[in-house]
């Protein structure tokens, strides 16, 4: 058998650098709906991030963001924001952003 | 270089168990107590409260936390140690699997009994059977100096770098577990010799605190795959690694099993008798008997389950006029015993010729003598072209 794939783990079990390779998985396109930031609302309190289940946004310096690449759409940051920063958009009006 | 003589003396199966386990070392141990295995977590609470180890006991609720602290402690890169048995085996499946899936190299001790269905407290390599494709290793012993002798090579296997997978040690409950044989048991020294090995081996990723470090929780995809095709080689693998493995014990401590597999007078054998456990040594008795009669009869253990033995099995079985498998287990929805199965499935490999099964031994009912010897006679009758019966439940038949 000749194995044509390259090998995502460097290890025999499936050991990553938890800093990288955790957020390898494509969850972000799991999503239905994404959050969209109020700037207005956000006072860079940091709860959205502390609950975000793939910790997955991202610090600004001024507020949190999603990382669109694996926000699951769950909608927690968008639960959890005690200012209702946070509005879940569905997907499908971002259509033309590809 | 070779071992020191050990100190001989009587123990039972669990006792000899938990002693072996000890000479090995573990740092954690967790163990749900479960007839016939709580002498084997009993003595190591014992060894651990009166010094003779130093090991983190974790006291936990049930089998399926045992497995999970143990298979978190080994991937924190400890040595560990588990027993348990029937109804405690099938309760950690998940994390059974999981610890494979992980490659956390545990050793566990599985003391065969009868598992759910009837409430069975009776021996029985069912339990066994149920956990096949659980991605283990897994051997079958036949005695209480193998216990010993094999929990030793088992962390030897487990841990060494090219196969990083658990072993389940098996042994038949109650013919062992409680029985009482002489036994010569290795200084603690002499495993510390034979084990060192692994030290010199590349160190195995481990959690550490304080660094991100991730295992288990991606398996997606091609990263799925990739585990699991690693898994399944690293079990092909582990074939001649028992055999090495056992060889080096044998050189060392002066005992060996022979391997996946052990031969008993099969040189010039027309049929052969394949079991495993503790039947193994009925088996050999009537082998006697029936070669003194000039019946060219000769005896396969099986003692590798998981990965099973095909190449070793191959070799011995080929070529032969019949073979009869005695299983101490069922295979539902298949109507021949497990093993022979798994014999039948080398078929393209050794040729057709009568393969004949039986089931014996269920419930803690013993294989008997008389019972090996109507093997024999069958198979062998079977290889001179009397007709046979393909399936035998032997106490059915009583």
């Amino acid at each position: 058998m000749v194995v044509k794939h390259k090998n995502i783990f460097k290890t025999e079990g499936t050991w990553s650098d938890a800093r990288k390779l955790l957020l390898k998985l494509d969850t972000g396109s799991w999503r239905t709906e994404r959050p969209v930031l109020d700037r207005e609302k956000c006072n860079y309190c940091g709860l959205c991030a502390l609950y975000c289940p793939p910790q997955c946004l991202l610090d600004r310096g001024d507020r949190y963001e999603p990382n669109l690449d694996f926000c699951k759409g769950c909608g927690i940051c968008a639960k959890e924001c005690p200012r209702g920063a946070f509005g879940m958009v569905p997907e499908g009006e971002f259509i033309d952003e590809g | 270089m070779k071992a020191k003589k050990g100190k001989v003396s009587v123990m039972t199966g669990n006792y000899a168990a938990a002693n072996a386990a000890r000479l090995c070392r573990p740092e954690v141990v967790s163990a749900y107590p479960i007839t016939p295995q709580s002498e084997v977590a009993e003595q190591i609470s014992a060894y651990v409260a009166n010094g003779e180890l130093d090991a983190e006991i974790v006291e936990v609720e049930g089998e399926n936390s045992a497995m999970n602290v143990v298979c978190a402690a080994s991937l924190a890169g400890a040595r560990v140690f588990t027993a348990t048995s029937s109804y405690g085996l099938v309760f950690m499946y998940d994390t059974l699997l999981q610890t494979a899936g992980y490659r956390a190299p545990v050793v566990m001790v599985n003391v065969n009994r009868e598992p759910p269905g009837i409430q069975a407290v009776s021996g029985g390599q069912q339990d066994l059977i149920s956990t096949r494709d659980s991605g283990w290793v897994q051997v079958i012993v036949e005695n209480n100096q193998e216990i010993i002798d094999q929990i030793i090579m088992a962390y030897r296997l487990a841990e060494d770098h090219d196969i990083q997978l658990p072993v389940m040690v098996n042994y038949d409950g109650y013919y062992l577990s409680y029985l009482a044989e002489s036994v010569e048991m290795p200084l603690i020294e002499d495993v510390d010799a034979f084990l060192a090995p692994l030290k010199s081996q590349p160190p195995r990723p481990r959690i550490i605190p304080g660094a991100a470090t991730g295992c288990g929780t991606h398996g997606m995809e091609m990263g799925y795959v990739e585990a699991r095709y690693k898994h399944w080689s690293a079990l092909e693998r582990a074939r001649e690694k028992v055999d090495d493995i056992d060889r080096l014990f044998g050189e060392y401590f002066g005992r060996s099993y022979g391997g996946q597999i052990e031969e008993y007078r099969t040189d010039g054998a027309d049929i052969i008798i394949v079991t495993s456990g503790s039947a193994a040594g009925t088996t050999r008795t009537v082998v006697d008997a029936k070669r003194n009669e000039g019946v060219r009869v000769g005896m396969v253990k099986i003692r590798l389950f998981r990965p099973f033995p095909e190449d070793r099995l191959t070799e011995v079985l080929k070529g032969r006029k019949a073979i009869g498998v005695v299983d101490r287990s069922l295979c539902f929805g298949w109507k021949c015993g497990p093993m022979c199965m798994e014999i039948k499935a080398l078929t393209p490999d050794i040729g057709r010729m009568p393969i004949l099964s039986y089931i014996d031994g269920l419930a803690n009912l013993d294989i008997t003598v008389p019972h090996i010897t109507r093997v024999v006679d069958e198979v062998n009758g079977a290889a001179q072209g009397k007709p046979f019966q393909e399936v035998t439940w032997i106490p059915m038949e009583e």
